[in-house]
């Protein structure tokens, strides 16, 4: 994208224009298209949303596990061998993933709603932490789980 | 929208509702925060666990309790916060009215099913332990 303006008339004036959303709307084109850039705190509600559908299907998974679990132990434990596989290991670890960006991203929104958190320099950190953090802790939760030998390869 | 308009510090209160949805699903998401760093320290309790191990998590009935709680408040959210994404991007209003009622049977039916494979696994696992 283009980052001069370019004067009213010209042929790269956009003024007057109009463009269609992904959701069918269409409105006039915003006038400030060519001086945002992206920035942490975008990206922290962004990826809250994608965290809540990520959750969701999380919470499926999570049910179908209790549903395995109630057929008795028998079920359960050739679940169990599954849930230990390469591939279920990395299933779980996407599980702690989301879990900890729910709870970090979760918490950021919260602040924020109350208030709190607004300016410049803190909303700043609280993204960066809601966006990060989840990676971090969900890698120290598996390097603690293979530690005390609860999972192995 | 038929009652006469009220008043507040001399400021008109809304006489749409949706501030109450809102509260709800804040709500719902501060609950949601003790019980995720519990559900994290249950996911490390139950990591690489047998049925026996797990048979007796089940046998305390606060992680019973806890369960159908989390369950709950978390499908209780994720039907709110869904609605919203919903109202978000589908601009006619019948298939979004519609939408958000397929949102709503979804995740009532999840969150019964929730209750109801939880007592279960619990009356199956914990007998065994």
């Amino acid at each position: 994208m283009s980052n001069h303006q370019a004067a009213g008339g010209t042929p790269g004036d956009r003024t007057g224009r109009y463009v269609r959303h992904p959701n069918g709307h269409v409105t006039p084109m915003s006038p400030f298209t060519s001086i945002w850039r992206w920035h942490i705190t975008m990206v922290a509600s962004i990826l809250f949303r994608v965290t809540i559908g990520a959750a969701t299907v999380g919470a499926i998974l999570l049910l179908g596990w209790a549903a395995v679990a109630s057929n008795g132990a028998e079920a359960y434990n050739k679940l169990a061998a599954c849930l230990a596989s390469p591939l279920g290991l990395i299933v779980g670890f996407g599980l702690t993933l989301v879990l900890f960006s729910f709870l970090l991203n979760g918490a950021r929104h919260l602040i924020n709603d109350f208030g709190h958190g607004l300016t410049v320099k803190s909303a700043n950190l609280l993204s960066r932490i809601a966006v990060w953090g989840p990676l971090v802790l969900a890698v120290l939760f598996w390097v603690a789980l293979f530690a005390t030998e609860k999972v192995s390869l | 929208m038929s009652a006469a308009p009220k008043f507040k510090n001399n400021v008109k209160i809304s006489e749409r509702h949706g501030a109450g949805e809102w509260k709800l699903e804040k709500a719902l998401l501060l609950l949601l925060m003790p019980l995720s760093v519990w559900l994290a320290s249950t996911g490390f309790t139950l990591a690489g666990a047998d049925a026996a191990a797990v048979g007796a998590w089940f046998a305390n009935k606060l992680n019973v309790g806890l369960a159908i709680v989390t369950a709950l408040a978390f499908f209780g959210f994720a039907y709110l916060a869904w609605k919203v994404i919903i109202e978000d991007y589908v601009p006619a209003p019948s298939s979004r009215k519609s939408l958000s009622l397929v949102a709503l049977i979804v995740f009532v039916v999840l969150a019964a099913a929730s209750v109801f494979f939880i007592v279960r696994a619990a009356a199956a696992l914990a007998a065994g332990a």
